[in-house]
C-alpha cells in the first residue's frame, strides 16, 4: 500500500517536474502549484559564526537563505532577451554608446514594513558591498559602475554611468545583486526585506525559519511563493544531509554529490535535481608558467588533449555534468560555442611532449576535496596524464585547504582548481587580466585588450568577433585544463516540486505536491 | 586549611597554564598557512581585494601585538569577535558550551557505572576468562575509530530499525535536549569511546588494591564475591577512577568533533574544527580557552573529590 501510494507520488511529481520549467518560464502559475506547507532543506553552513550579513557570507547556506530572503535585480539566463531574467527590476536600457544604464524599477514591490521598493534602495544595495565592506565577488557593480555619479530621476528609474564603455552591464549588475532598504547597516531578523519569504527566526549554525513575504510582487501575478513556510537547516556534512533526508528529517538537501545522487536516484522515495547551464562550477588544472616545461605551448596542449572528459561525465560525475572545451563560462551567450570541441587525443599529446622535450616529466597535481567530484575528476586526469607518459602524482590536501594559503597555492606548479559559474567577459576582467595571481603566469595584455573591446563595443558583430578571438587564444596558448563542468546536485523528496538552481537553490516557485 | 591552600595552588596553576596554553594555540593558529582574509576572499579575489579584506580583519597588525591585545581583552572577560561572520565569541560559546558538556555529563552518566562495573569484575577476576573477555572487549572496543563505531550505531538504530533519527535536528531556537531523542545516538556514540578507556583504568586501579593486606585481612575475616569487592576493594580503587573520568570529561567534552561532525551536533567541538578550517584566530582562541579550563576545572574537581575519598591524601 505505501510503495503505491509512494509511486503514484513519484509518477505525478516526474510529470510536475516535466512541465514546471517551462510554465515558470513563461511566468503563469503552474496548474498543478499546491499552495501551503512548510518544506524543510538543509545546506552545508558556517556553524555558529554565521550572521545574516549575506555580503560577508561565503556558504550555501548563506546565499540561498539571502535570496529567499531579499528580492534581486534578476538572474542570470542567456535565453532571456536581454541575458537576465528580471526580478524586482522592469528592465534596464542600455544607451548606444553603452556608457549609461537605465534602470526601470517594478512599481508593486514592497517591503515586509509595507514601504515601497525605490531607487535609492536599489543604489544603496548597489553601493552596500564597498560601504559595508563585502567579499569580493559582489562587488563588480561598484567597479564597473561610477556610482558616485548616479542620478536618481524619480522612485522608479535609476541611471548608471559606466566607468568604461561595457556591454555586459546587465550581467554585472544582476549576478549577484541582492536589494536591501536604503541605509541598512544592522542585518537582524526583524529587517525590512522585499524577497518572496521573511525571516521569522534565526539561530547561527543551527538554522531559520521563513514565512511567506504576503506583499510579496510574484503573488499578484499568480506566482509563488507557494509554501506558507521555509525551513533552512545549516548541515556541514553532506552525509548527514542526506541521511536527515532519507531519514524523513528535511524534505531538501543541496550539494550531495554525484555518488550519493546515484545512490538516492535508485530509492523511489526521493528525487534528484541539479543546475542547468550556465549554472555549474567549472573544474580545473592550472598550469603555472613560471615551472618549466609549462611555459612551452606544446607541453600545455598536450596536457589539454591527454584529459577523456567523456569518461570523466561518465565515470566520475555519473552522467551529471557537461564536457569542457577549456574555456570557462560554459553556457553563456558570450562563451564561444564555435570553437571545436577539443578531443582526448593520447598520440597527439604524445607527440607533441616529443617535441617540446619533455617526455616523461614528473609533475605532482595539488588537488582538494573542496567541492564534491574534484579529487575524483583529479584522479582520473592523473591516468590520463600517465597514459601520454608523464609521471604524474596526486597531492590531496584536507577539505578546504586548498586555497588555505594562497599565496603558496599561486606559486604551485600544477595544481586543481573550481570556479563559480560567471559570464566569460566580465569575469575575465574582474580576475584574469594580465599581472592577476589568478593567471598563473599566463599574462597577455592581448588577450586583454580583445576582452575589453569585446565588451565596449557598440558593433554586435564586432563584440562577437573580438570575445571568439579572446577566447580562441586562451583555447590554443591558454594554461587552463577546464574538463568538466559540475552543476550543484539536490537531493528532495518526491513530492518537492519547483525549486529552481540559479546557481543558489531557489524556493520562490517551490511547492509540495 | 590545608585544602584551601592546596586549592589556591591549583588555581594559580590552571591560570598560568591557561595563558601558556593560550599563546601556544595563538602561535599555531598562526603558524598555519593562509589566514581568515584568504579564506573568506575565494581564490577569485584580487591581491587589493585580499589586503582590504586583512585591513579590515585587522591581520595586518603583527601577531605579537594581535595576542597581547587578546590577551588584555581576555583578561576582562571579552573574548573578541570571530573573523568569519564577526560574531562575538562569548555569545558562540554560550550556545555550544552548554550542549557539549550536557552531551559529555549523558555520555559518561551511562559510561562510569558500565565502566565501573566491568573494571571491577574484570579487576576481581584478573588473568581469568571473565576479565580476558570484558578487557579484550574495552581493548577491542578502544581501538576501533570512532567512526565506525558511529556507523554501526546509525546503521542499527536508525536504518535498520528506524528507531531513532540520524541526525540530530533540534527545532530552529532550541536545544537538543528539547528534541530528547536527537540526543541518544550522539550520547550512546560517546559512551561508547568513554566506557572502554574508563574500564581498564578501573580494571589498573582495582589490580592494585585486590592484593592490599586490608583486602586479605577481609578475605580471612570471610568476606568474599560482591561484599568485597563493593566494600573493601572498590572505595580504595575509586580515587584513580575519579580522576580517570575528569580525564575524559575534559578529554570529551572537546574531543567529540568526530560525533558532532557526523550527527550535526551543535557542540564546541566541531565550531572548533570549523573555526580552526577558517583561521578565524579570535574563535580558536576563546573556544580553545574555554575549553582548556573547562579540562583544568574536571581535573580539580577530579583531584579534590579523589583526595577526599583516599584516607591516605585527607590530610595532604
Amino acid at each position: 500500500m505505501t510503495r503505491h501510494i509512494h509511486r503514484r507520488a513519484f509518477l505525478r511529481s516526474s510529470l510536475y517536474a516535466a512541465g514546471l520549467a517551462a510554465l515558470t518560464a513563461c511566468g503563469s502559475t503552474p496548474a498543478t502549484a499546491r499552495r501551503g506547507g512548510t518544506l524543510r532543506a538543509a545546506f552545508t553552513g558556517g556553524g555558529a559564526s554565521e550572521t545574516l550579513n549575506f555580503l560577508t557570507g561565503p556558504t550555501a547556506l548563506d546565499s540561498v537563505r539571502a535570496r529567499a530572503m531579499h528580492g534581486k535585480l534578476g538572474t542570470l539566463d542567456p535565453a532571456a532577451p536581454d541575458g537576465v531574467r528580471y526580478s524586482v527590476l522592469e528592465g534596464i536600457d542600455v544607451s548606444s554608446d553603452l556608457r549609461t544604464y537605465t534602470l526601470r524599477l517594478r512599481k508593486d514591490v514592497t517591503f515586509t514594513d509595507g514601504s515601497a521598493l525605490t531607487t535609492r534602495d536599489v543604489l544603496y544595495s548597489l553601493n552596500a558591498p564597498v560601504l559595508l565592506g563585502a567579499l569580493p565577488y559582489l562587488k563588480p557593480p561598484a567597479q564597473n559602475f561610477d556610482l558616485g555619479a548616479a542620478r536618481i530621476v524619480d522612485d522608479l528609474t535609476l541611471v548608471l554611468p559606466a566607468k568604461q564603455p561595457i556591454a555586459d552591464g546587465r550581467l554585472v549588475l544582476c549576478q549577484s545583486t541582492l536589494v536591501v532598504k536604503d541605509a541598512t547597516t544592522a542585518f537582524m531578523p526583524d529587517m525590512p526585506t522585499c524577497g518572496p519569504f521573511r525571516i521569522t527566526e534565526f539561530v547561527p549554525g543551527q538554522g531559520s525559519t521563513l514565512a511567506r513575504h504576503e506583499g510579496f510582487y510574484g503573488l499578484a501575478l499568480g506566482r509563488g511563493p507557494y509554501l506558507d513556510s521555509l525551513e533552512l537547516r545549516s548541515i556541514p556534512d553532506s552525509n548527514a544531509r542526506v541521511n536527515a533526508l532519507t531519514g524523513g528529517q528535511l524534505d531538501f538537501v543541496g550539494d550531495i554529490g554525484p555518488v550519493k545522487a546515484r545512490t538516492l536516484e535508485a530509492n523511489k522515495r526521493f528525487g534528484v535535481s541539479s543546475g542547468q547551464l550556465p549554472h555549474a562550477t567549472s573544474f580545473g588544472f592550472m598550469m603555472n608558467l613560471a615551472h618549466k616545461p609549462f611555459d612551452d605551448v606544446r607541453v600545455r596542449q598536450a596536457f589539454k588533449l591527454a584529459a577523456d572528459r567523456e569518461g570523466m561525465v561518465r565515470s566520475v560525475l555519473f552522467g551529471r555534468g557537461f564536457v569542457g572545451n577549456d574555456l570557462p563560462s560554459l553556457g553563456f551567450a558570450d562563451y564561444a560555442a564555435e570553437i571545436a570541441q577539443r578531443p582526448h587525443d593520447v598520440q597527439r599529446a604524445r607527440a607533441l611532449l616529443r617535441e617540446a622535450g619533455a617526455e616523461g616529466m614528473p609533475i605532482t597535481l595539488t588537488t582538494g576535496s573542496d567541492v564534491a567530484g574534484l579529487v575524483e575528476v583529479s584522479t582520473l586526469y592523473i591516468e590520463n596524464l600517465k597514459e601520454i607518459g608523464v609521471q604524474a602524482t596526486l597531492d590531496q590536501r584536507p577539505p578546504g585547504q586548498l586555497f588555505a594559503d594562497i599565496k603558496s597555492y599561486y606559486q604551485l606548479p600544477f595544481t586543481a582548481t573550481y570556479s563559480p559559474p560567471s559570464p566569460p567577459l566580465s569575469g575575465y576582467a574582474n580576475t584574469r587580466t594580465a599581472g592577476a595571481p589568478s593567471t598563473f603566469g599566463f599574462n597577455r595584455p592581448d588577450i586583454d585588450a580583445l576582452v575589453l573591446r569585446a565588451r565596449s563595443a557598440t558593433d554586435p558583430a564586432q563584440r562577437r568577433e573580438a570575445a571568439v578571438q579572446a577566447q580562441r587564444l586562451m583555447w590554443e596558448e591558454g594554461n587552463s585544463v577546464l574538463p568538466v563542468f559540475a552543476p550543484t546536485i539536490n537531493g528532495q523528496a518526491a513530492n518537492v516540486q519547483g525549486v529552481t538552481n540559479e546557481p543558489w537553490a531557489d524556493f520562490s516557485g517551490a511547492f509540495l505536491a | 586549611m590545608k585544602l584551601a591552600l592546596f586549592l589556591v595552588r591549583r588555581v594559580v596553576a590552571a591560570v598560568l597554564s591557561l595563558v601558556a596554553l593560550s599563546a601556544l594555540v595563538f602561535a599555531a593558529t598562526d603558524l598555519l598557512p593562509g589566514d581568515a582574509a584568504d579564506t573568506l576572499a575565494g581564490a577569485q579575489a584580487s591581491q587589493g581585494d585580499r589586503d582590504q579584506l586583512r585591513a579590515q580583519l585587522g591581520l595586518d597588525r603583527n601577531a605579537l601585538d594581535r595576542f597581547t591585545s587578546w590577551l588584555s581583552h581576555a583578561a576582562t572577560g571579552d573574548l573578541g569577535t570571530g573573523l568569519v561572520g564577526g560574531r562575538p565569541v562569548a555569545a558562540v560559546l554560550g550556545e555550544r558550551l552548554p550542549n557539549s558538556l550536557v552531551l559529555t555529563a549523558l555520555a559518561l552518566l551511562l559510561a562510569v557505572p558500565l565502566a565501573i562495573a566491568g573494571g571491577l569484575l574484570a579487576g576481581m577476576r584478573a588473568q581469568r576468562r571473565s576479565d580476558r573477555v570484558i578487557s579484550g572487549g574495552a581493548l577491542v572496543l578502544a581501538g576501533l575509530p570512532e567512526f565506525l563505531t558511529v556507523v554501526a550505531l546509525t546503521a542499527v538504530l536508525s536504518t535498520w530499525l528506524g528507531l531513532l533519527p540520524e541526525v540530530s535536528l533540534a527545532p530552529v531556537g532550541g536545544r537538543p535536549w528539547d528534541s530528547p531523542q536527537v540526543l541518544v545516538l550522539p550520547t550512546l556514540s560517546l559512551m561508547l569511546v568513554g566506557v572502554a578507556t574508563a574500564t581498564r583504568l578501573v580494571r589498573s586501579a582495582v589490580v592494585d588494591v585486590v592484593d592490599a593486606p586490608y583486602v586479605e585481612s577481609a578475605r580471612l575475616a570471610g568476606v568474599s564475591g560482591g561484599r568485597l569487592a563493593v566494600r573493601h576493594v572498590l572505595p580504595n580503587a575509586l580515587g584513580p577512577a575519579v580522576q580517570a573520568v575528569a580525564v575524559m570529561f575534559g578529554g570529551l567534552t572537546g574531543g567529540a568533533v568526530v560525533v558532532e561532525t557526523i550527527f550535526n551536533y551543535p557542540g564546541v567541538g566541531y565550531e572548533l574544527q570549523q573555526a580552526v578550517a577558517n583561521r578565524d584566530v579570535p574563535m580558536v582562541q576563546g573556544l580553545s580557552l574555554a575549553l582548556c579550563a573547562t579540562a583544568l576545572l574536571a581535573l580539580l574537581a577530579g583531584d579534590v573529590v579523589a583526595t577526599l575519598l583516599d584516607p591516605r591524601r585527607r590530610g595532604l
